[in-house]
């Protein structure tokens, strides 16, 4: 029996609903900022077969790169309301931070589903608080890892004894369970009510829908082959240009991005795991389907990622990868919207095409901690596109976390922020222009450090079809220019000033808005 | 003495009157857009009432005003370096997937934000930068330039360091006298600034037009034209209502000023019945409104966002989602069947108002399914015509059909009552479902099972549920302080000492009026609040309040681990006399008959004149209730009982 089409949309809201809820359980309960205020994190709901039925619309870093944490967890063949936690890049996790905690379902004694919750926990220890450091040269010196581990109260004890705030980490890991086990309670609300058949088989319509949905939004753009070129500009480690390649196929409503003649794996910690480029991809695909698909493993179907093995975008063992998550990442959605919009598809142009990554750290600030790390992300000029300009002072691409409110982050950390203001003018000019990116100015109170992982201070988001280009962003330490990633010492008065990347501009200046 | 509750709304403006010994009055008219005051007059004339003692109000003026972007031109003074915070917001876009949507503008121009230099920091010492004098007579200089006709005041940490907001409003109100001021650390002194600037530019925006619409209202009731009323109280957001003196100067907890009497009117009748735990079920021509009714009393939060603009007040937790009357049915291009968010409006209408509309919405759905009667006018001008109905779902192409878009509907709502129950971590299951407004009641059934709900309720009046919740509102105001402080550091005399000035404020505002204490906890660290009773100054109860409450809603929370209290509340709330809800005594009423679908299959249903029904009485599914204002279905499985208050309870039979 399959479910009729009131059925799909019954479930559809259902499934959906308890995703979301597994989402406001924890923002509610976190104790860290970039939890809490930031939202730095993702909930979904898998069936027992480990395919995602839905998520909660939060950071597209973590869309559809949380099956391959299920997959890890179903593979230390789980019991029946056990719960696992890992944050391993290379077994189902995305970078260090991403601590994800899978819950397996007990339905009447089996494994009925897993619910998921990623978050980024500003503190996983390593050579550096924050755990984002720009130097990183292999997994290892990034923080502490977990493979898939069943969560008990001895491996908690193991991560918080690795980590500089652990009571920080304590709070915001029992807001995390409480978020798993509510989607337990969800799932088995819905199968009392409408029965396990009907649940799996609605689940599986689901899906199945998805992908119809997905494959005709794919079926209607053109079919040549689409490549093109972008650079990561360093690893952190030295600043030579790394390229990304991408060749773009579709065909018979299946997407295929294949990155071969991109870098080797670098040295230093931009590289990713596959399970990060296939979200990258995927973000560019969804972005091509209408809003109202249901996201779930139905658009993943329709997605097909290859690259080389051991190249930047499919990192082996044990390369660094702190940034990859977060800036690669966005680079790969660049090259892929770059190969479509040259192919006449009507996408954006580039945004800022950077998450501007802040991580701020010292000892003693909070008196139950040993010290205290802060990690921000800045909001920049999206791409303009044919329809109009591009918004400003927005997170793009793989990230959507808000900011932390001045008045939070000056009440928690030794920092005085001096401004924030939209970087007028940094968005490229054309019929409709880039977004403005953003001027931060942040005073330190106290010695600290300070970790820079950014992009797009070298090579400009580009315009489309005729539109210019977007202001490349700049970091300024006491007025002197930093490179792009650094770590650097602040004493009390240092000033840090970051100034984020405009959106590439749309058509040419001057031509008729209609 | 009569007390009267007027709800204005989009199609028609419902007046209740509640008489000094209880009796209940209904009057129904067109609404009038244009002047909303036209239509509230019209239907108080309608009453004929010789003296009204009190007329409580719940407009859609502000709601509106925000919607339409019809308010204020604002200046707003903030701390230099900050004036773009508006444009800013939280950083995150306005849609995941969708890259090139924007935000709504903002309510205030950029060229009209004026930075000031000054800087207050988080800590007990307050000032970072000094405000000068200098820079007070400049600012002032360049508003008077600007021709503002509000001016709101929001700098950083101005809800913990007022001093210089007090400073600079008080410059700019004694510069342009008549241009009214909002202040950042009066309108709502809480962290997060971003929130609080956009609520402080809301309420100088709002204030103007509030206030000319309340001044409206004065003026023509002191003309005497349409009898004696002696006073006015105007319902906010938060279920309170407020003399209309207090409430154009706190115009921003007007915004959702509409939907809350529908909750404080469904919060009487719970309690009249003695069922103290509802989610409650507002259908009306567009839109539904859900909220929730824990232990007898509404649950308030921050309203979120109102048309777009974030207003972090305190709100009736009201989730509106767009399945309404009047809401169209389509299927996308996966095959899916799918109900709003556009609406056929009251004009054309659905198709069967025989308007001009052939879009299928919900009501024509309803009519095809025989649940609305074709024979009885929805109102004076609107007959239903089935056949056009019945043309416009065909239409769809869908097999299920009418079923299916009722069923839609139903599952749309039900994610707003989810959204307030479950996601919030209560279990609807043990609760009793209120669906009111003109379309409510037909999906009383479905929308309880969709929430696995055993227990329906169907309130007398359903159709002017709103209205009657004005007239019988208690009158209530909340006043709120910040606190900022551990609790294992706090004495009980500073818990008395700290609420002392907040229940002074209560007491201001309604005199002879009872307190009642909460204190906004959090574990240290969090960014939430839990907001708890707090009747004693005695912090250690305090905290296990928290504890318990945050053991409810997430599952933990152990002694030992640092609580702060953030904030503390005060609502001083005055009761009135309630309505007396009473059923007919004795008689039995004779059922007429129709066929009807439901859940796809055709059945005989018997039909209740619902305000005819005496205590007591019992029916079975499937039958429909047929009211002066709203229909109600009581589907095939459940058995209702009348009860003595005249609300029909309907309970789902053991499958």
């Amino acid at each position: 029996m399959t479910v009729d089409a009131v059925g799909l949309e019954v479930m559809g809201e259902a499934f959906a609903s308890i995703a979301e809820e597994m989402g406001l359980v924890l923002i509610h309960a976190a104790l860290s900022p970039n939890i809490r205020e930031r939202r730095d994190c993702s909930a979904a709901l898998f069936d027992a077969r480990g395919e995602m039925v839905a998520q909660a619309a939060h950071i597209p870093v973590h869309l559809g790169a949380m099956a391959e944490a299920v997959a890890a967890a179903r593979a230390q063949a789980p019991r029946p309301g056990e719960m696992f936690v890992l944050n391993d890049p290379y077994t189902g996790g995305t970078h260090l931070p991403d601590i994800t905690l899978i819950g397996a379902i007990d339905l009447d004694g089996q494994v009925g589903g897993y619910s998921v919750v990623r978050a980024h926990h500003s503190d996983v220890g390593g050579m550096q608080p924050g755990s984002m450091p720009a130097g990183a040269r292999d997994v290892f010196a990034e923080g502490l890892i977990l493979p898939p581990l069943r969560l008990t109260p001895e491996v908690e004890r193991l991560i918080l004894a690795n980590v500089r705030t652990p009571a920080v980490r304590r709070g915001d890991l029992a807001a995390q369970r409480a978020a798993v086990e509510r989607g337990g309670d969800g799932l088995r609300a819905l199968v009392a009510r409408y029965g396990r058949d009907q649940v799996v088989e609605a689940a599986r319509d689901l899906m199945a829908y998805a992908e119809r949905r997905t494959r005709a939004a794919l079926a209607r753009l053109t079919t040549t082959r689409l490549t093109a070129t972008d650079f990561m500009e360093g690893d952190g480690i030295d600043d030579r240009d790394l390229p990304i390649t991408v060749a773009i196929e579709i065909r018979d409503g299946v997407f295929h991005a294949d990155f071969t003649g991109t870098a080797p794996a670098a040295a230093g910690n931009v590289n990713c795991p596959l399970a990060v480029t296939r979200s990258a991809v995927l973000f560019v695909v969804r972005t091509l389907v209408p809003e109202d698909v249901p996201m779930n493993a139905g658009v993943q179907r329709a997605v097909r990622v290859t690259a080389p093995e051991g190249c930047l975008v499919h990192a082996r063992w044990p390369s660094a990868v702190a940034a990859g998550n977060v800036e690669t990442s966005q680079r790969i959605t660049d090259t892929v919207f770059l190969a479509l919009a040259r192919g006449g598809v009507p996408v954006p142009a580039q945004g800022q095409g950077t998450m501007n990554n802040v991580t701020f750290g010292g000892v003693g600030s909070r008196e139950w901690d040993a010290g205290w790390t802060y990690y921000e992300t800045l909001g920049g000029g999206q791409g303009a596109g044919p329809a109009g300009p591009g918004p400003s002072g927005v997170h793009v691409g793989m990230s959507n976390t808000r900011n932390t409110p001045i008045e939070v982050l000056e009440l928690e950390f030794p920092l005085r922020v001096r401004e924030y203001a939209l970087r007028t003018g940094s968005g490229g000019e054309g019929k409709w222009s880039g977004g403005d990116g953003v001027v931060r100015e942040v005073e330190a109170l106290a010695p600290m450090e300070a970790s820079l992982l950014t992009e797009r201070r070298r090579h400009p988001p580009c315009g489309a079809a005729g539109g210019g280009d977007g202001a490349v962003g700049r970091n300024l330490l006491k007025g002197g220019l930093l490179p792009a990633k650094v770590t650097a010492r602040l004493a009390p008065g240092d000033i840090l000033r970051i100034e984020t990347p405009g959106g590439g501009g749309w058509g040419h200046l001057g031509e008729e808005k209609t | 003495m009569v007390r009267v509750g007027v709800d204005v709304g989009g199609t028609f403006t419902d007046l209740v009157a509640v008489e000094a010994d209880g009796g209940i009055r209904v009057r129904k008219v067109a609404s009038t857009p244009a002047d909303p005051a036209t239509g509230l007059f019209r239907a108080v004339e309608t009453l004929g009432a010789a003296a009204i003692a009190v007329l409580v109000h719940g407009t859609t003026v502000a709601t509106n005003a925000l919607l339409e972007r019809t308010g204020a031109r604002v200046v707003l003074l903030t701390t230099k370096g900050f004036e773009d915070l508006l444009w800013l917001r939280r950083q995150d876009r306005a849609a995941l997937y969708d890259l090139s949507r924007a935000y709504p503008d903002p309510l205030v121009a950029r060229e009209d934000v004026i930075g000031v230099a000054e800087r207050m920091g988080g800590g007990p010492e307050g000032e970072v930068a000094p405000l000068t004098d200098q820079e007070v007579r400049r600012v002032v200089g360049a508003v008077r330039a600007l021709r503002p006709e509000a001016v709101a005041v929001a700098f950083l940490f101005g809800f913990r360091h007022p001093e210089h907001e007090r400073r600079i409003a008080r410059a700019v109100e004694s510069a342009l006298p008549g241009v009214p001021v909002a202040a950042s650390h009066e309108v709502l002194p809480v962290f997060r600034e971003y929130e609080r600037i956009s609520t402080t530019s809301a309420e100088a925006y709002l204030r103007p037009r509030v206030s000319a619409y309340l001044g409206r209202l004065s003026g023509k009731r002191r003309d005497g034209s349409i009898g004696s009323i002696s006073a006015w109280r105007i319902m906010t957001s938060s279920g309170g209502t407020l003399a209309p003196e207090a409430a154009a100067q706190r115009a921003a907890s007007l915004a959702l000023s509409g939907p809350a009497g529908g909750v404080v009117g469904a919060r009487l009748v719970g309690e009249a019945v003695g069922i103290l735990d509802l989610l409650t079920l507002d259908m009306g021509g567009t839109s539904a409104d859900a909220s929730l009714i824990s232990g007898g009393a509404a649950v308030s939060e921050g309203a979120g966002t109102v048309a777009g603009v974030p207003l972090a007040l305190p709100a009736i937790l009201i989730e509106t989602v767009s399945a309404g009357g009047g809401s169209i049915a389509w299927v996308d291009e996966g095959g899916a069947l799918r109900v709003g968010p556009r609406s056929a409006g009251a004009v054309p209408g659905p198709a069967c108002y025989g308007r001009g509309g052939t879009a299928p919405t919900v009501t024509d759905a309803c009519l095809v399914l025989g649940w609305l009667d074709a024979s009885h006018p929805l109102a004076d001008e609107v007959r239903l015509d089935r056949a056009a109905a019945e043309r416009a779902v065909e239409s769809l192409g869908v097999p299920a059909g009418a079923a299916g878009i009722v069923e839609v509907a139903a599952a749309v709502m039900a994610r707003a009552l989810r959204r307030v129950s479950v996601a919030r971590g209560i279990d609807p299951r043990q609760m009793t479902l209120l669906p009111f407004g003109g379309a409510g009641p037909m999906f009383g059934c479905a929308l309880a099972e969709a929430l696995a709900m055993r227990r329906i309720m169907i309130p007398p009046h359903p159709g002017v549920l709103s209205a009657l919740g004005l007239a019988a509102a208690a009158e209530r105001v909340d006043v709120i302080a910040p606190l900022h402080r551990r609790l294992a550091e706090l004495r009980a005399e500073d818990v008395r000492d700290a609420f002392g000035p907040l229940l002074a404020q209560g007491v201001g505002h309604l005199s002879a009026a009872t307190l009642t204490r909460f204190a906004d906890c959090r574990f240290a660290g969090q960014g939430y609040e839990v907001t708890v009773p707090a009747p004693q100054d005695n912090p250690e109860t305090i905290e296990t309040a928290f504890l318990e409450a945050h053991r409810a809603r997430y599952g933990y929370g152990e002694r030992g681990d640092p609580v702060e209290v953030v904030n503390l509340r005060v609502v001083a709330e005055r009761a009135v006399p309630g309505p007396r809800f009473r059923a007919k005594s004795g008689g039995r009423p004779k059922p007429g008959k129709r066929e009807i679908t439901v859940w796809g299959e055709r059945v005989t249903a018997e039909v209740w004149p619902l305000e005819a029904l005496p205590a007591g009485f019992s029916f079975e599914g499937p039958a429909l209730l047929a009211g002066g204002d709203a229909t109600a279905l009581l589907e095939p499985g459940w058995r209702a009982t009348v009860h003595a208050s005249g609300a029909v309870i309907g309970e789902r039979g053991g499958r």
